[in-house]
């Protein structure tokens, strides 16, 4: 009996929510998590002494669910585990949209106790047609609409990418770091032991869902491998789809019994159900935010040969060295660029066979006009697909710091080659020593829709998966 | 006759084929195998063997033994038919020594291919993603370093193609130091026709053309190995 889609949109997009089982002890977390919602908030709490607190946080409470007035679209259960099966029961009779429900101790525990008390869950669920979040989970954030996982993240205007985790701490770290690299959620699901809803549910609902543009999951197994492929391949037609898997090695392995009592496949076959789906497979928290950041922020492509920019010979011997790894080409420039480029580059300390190593002939500090004929002639080179600069942070940070023109200067001049340019552009800010004012210009650089890396490798490592699914997605062969 | 193999099989509580029955199934389904034919008597091997052209393999055929090689119980390039009656008679008795309680249904004869590039299509059940085809070089490149690649059935075109330029060994097929290149496009369509072959049956547990010779014009199964799911 799946969620029909209909119903999944009202659960993700809620008008109405409920917390039931809001507390002190917690500092009434979900309350606080929610106190951003753009709807009508309620809570239901049964003990006398929580519900002053609750009502000085300007909530109107009620005694059961059952007396909260009107349609409820969204309720956060956090009660004990015992209670949990007949509240959900409490949820099936009002008719909700769905629920997510905070409680662990489930399956989870391999304990009998908790998989019995599962098990209750899922038939009064299946019984009472509730749309089942969880349970063990962190539920659902809508950035739009202020439904959170946590109070540090970001409320109020849609961001672009939907994130389906096994893990809570995932979901949330995901939204946290992404936003401070320029990927901001739109839809996130904690999804726990996903008895009712599970991993294609989401699927289909991101792959369809306009505001997503881009779809990343953390997953340590899957239940139903046939039903999981369909979804991915649906949701690959429309849209890059990432997917962090954990518990690849047999300890970690091991690891996802206890935390969310997945089944091993090997991560042999599993990468090939990627592969065969155009899914991209990712291998840490960072890796999934660079990737999406590639694919949010570069221009699609389907050819692999680099012009490579940077400011010095050291650098741009171990640029090349980076993208060549992992399978990008940097390959000889066309004639004409080589006639053009010789008639004003500075081969004094410099060179500009591919990468440009460029420092000497724009000046170091970025004379506008020279990088921007350095960028014409990469743009227009045939031999060309997709251009990387390397922005020599350990030289001119201090300068940004004492002048702030001179970087909003040279970032004029990226943003108006990556407007002109069809080709993919990243960059990469290397933290050298002076991490914190490099901070300060990586999100300046973000503001301005650049693609900012921190490493060659993760440039690269970044920029090749996002030109997998390009090709992907024309047909091409990926490899 | 793919369907009274498999029944004849069950009927008689085996799981796993001989290599003449899975070799016939295989060559029903269009994949090009080395066939291997049962021979009971000296006699009868040779026969066979004038049928099929010199140079021939034997091969001792009882459902007890697994390791042929191990009890004797293969000969290779055998280039008459005196030297294939008096293999047929050594290898019978080398199983009768080393395994006196096997069942011994008499011998296999094929062809002695010429040597190509050794690799391997395989297939296994993954509990959650079902029938998984698994390609690689063979001999130790497959044993020790574990080069090979997966994809899950069905496989299409471009699966194919990927999975095979995938093996970090793709350039031994390419051809290397004078050596013949593969026939990339025949071990494409061999791992298209395996895939097809699985998904319409899935009483087959597990699959293997260990070693398929690979030409310049062509490839080869030269041993094949199917075991059923149990029951049903």
């Amino acid at each position: 009996m799946p969620i029909s889609s209909d119903r999944l949109r009202r659960a993700l997009n809620p008008r109405t929510a409920v917390v039931v089982g809001s507390k002190k002890a917690d500092g009434y977390m979900w309350l606080r998590n929610y106190s951003t919602f753009t709807g009508q908030l309620s809570s239901v709490q049964i003990d006398p002494n929580e519900i002053p607190g609750i009502e000085a946080l300007g909530v109107k409470n009620y005694t059961s669910l059952l007396d909260v007035p009107g349609e409820v679209d969204y309720v956060m259960l956090a009660v004990p585990r015992p209670v949990a099966p007949r509240v959900l029961a409490d949820c099936a009779k009002k008719g909700v949209g769905a629920v997510a429900l905070f409680t662990s101790g489930f399956a989870e525990t391999g304990e009998g106790e908790g998989i019995r008390l599962q098990d209750e869950l899922l038939r009064i669920a299946r019984d009472g047609d509730v749309a089942l979040i969880g349970p063990n989970c962190m539920g659902l954030y809508n950035r739009r609409l202020g439904i959170r996982q946590s109070a540090e993240q970001g409320s109020g205007d849609a961001g672009d990418v939907g994130f389906i985790s096994q893990s809570g701490t995932h979901a949330i770290n995901f939204s946290l770091v992404g936003e401070q690299h320029g990927v901001r959620v739109s839809t996130s699901v904690s999804i726990g032991n996903a008895i009712v809803l599970d991993v294609p549910d989401y699927l289909d609902y991101l792959a369809d869902d306009a505001d997503t543009k881009v779809i990343a999951m953390y997953i340590e197994g899957v239940r139903d491998g046939p039903r999981f492929v369909r979804s991915l391949r649906r949701a690959c037609s429309q849209k890059p789809v990432v997917v962090w898997k954990g518990g690849v090695t047999a300890a970690g392995a091991r690891a996802t019994a206890s935390h969310t009592g997945a089944l091993a496949t090997s991560s042999a076959v599993f990468r090939a159900v990627l592969r065969q789906a155009g899914a991209l497979a990712a291998d840490s928290l960072e890796d999934t935010i660079d990737v999406v950041k590639a694919l949010l922020y570069a221009k699609p492509a389907t050819g692999r040969r680099m012009g490579l920019m940077a400011m010095t010979g050291g650098q741009s011997v171990v640029i090349t060295d980076a993208f060549v790894t992992v399978g990008l080409d940097v390959p000889r420039l066309s004639g004409a660029s080589y006639a053009e480029l010789a008639s004003f580059f500075n081969i004094i300390g410099g060179s500009y066979q591919n990468p440009l190593d460029m420092g000497g002939t724009i000046g170091f500090g970025g004379s506008a006009q020279t990088l921007g004929k350095l960028f014409a002639i990469l743009d227009a080179d045939p031999n060309v697909d997709a251009i990387a600069m390397e922005m020599a942070a350990g030289f001119l940070a201090r300068r940004w710091q004492a002048d702030p023109a001179s970087l909003d200067g040279l970032l004029d001049s990226l943003v108006a080659h990556q407007q002109r340019s069809a080709k993919p552009f990243v960059t990469i800010l290397q933290p050298q020593h002076v991490e914190e004012i490099v901070a300060q210009a990586r999100r300046r650089m973000q503001e301005r829709g650049l693609a900012v890396f921190p490493s060659f490798e993760r440039a690269a490592r970044a920029l090749n998966r996002a030109i997998d699914y390009h090709r992907f997605r024309a047909g091409m062969d990926v490899p | 006759m793919t369907q009274a193999i498999i029944e004849s099989a069950r009927a008689q509580g085996r799981t796993l084929l001989t290599e003449i029955e899975a070799k016939q199934v295989l060559e029903e389904a269009g994949i090009r195998v080395s066939p291997a034919r049962l021979a009971k008597t000296a006699g009868e091997a040779a026969t066979i063997a004038d049928g099929l052209g010199y140079p021939v393999v034997l091969k001792v055929v009882s459902p007890q033994i697994t390791h042929k090689s191990d009890v004797g119980g293969v000969e290779l390039d055998i280039a008459s038919a005196a030297d294939v009656r008096a293999a047929f008679d050594r290898i019978v008795a080398a199983a009768r020594q080393h395994a006196p309680d096997a069942t011994i249904d008499g011998v296999a004869v094929q062809r002695m291919e010429p040597p190509g590039i050794e690799v391997i299509v395989g297939m296994t059940k993954d509990p959650q993603f079902g029938p998984v085809l698994m390609f690689g070089l063979g001999g130790i490149l497959v044993e020790v370093l574990k080069d090979v690649a997966f994809r899950v059935v069905p496989l299409t075109e471009r699966d194919a193609r990927q999975m095979i330029h995938e093996i970090k060994g793709y350039p031994l097929l390419e051809g290397y130091r004078g050596h013949d290149p593969a026939d990339v496009a025949k071990l494409e369509q061999l791992v298209l026709q395996v895939s097809a072959f699985v998904e319409q049956h899935p009483e087959v547990a597990e699959l293997d053309l260990n070693p398929v010779f690979a030409y310049k014009d062509g490839a080869i199964a030269v041993d094949a190995r199917i075991v059923l799911a149990d029951g049903a």
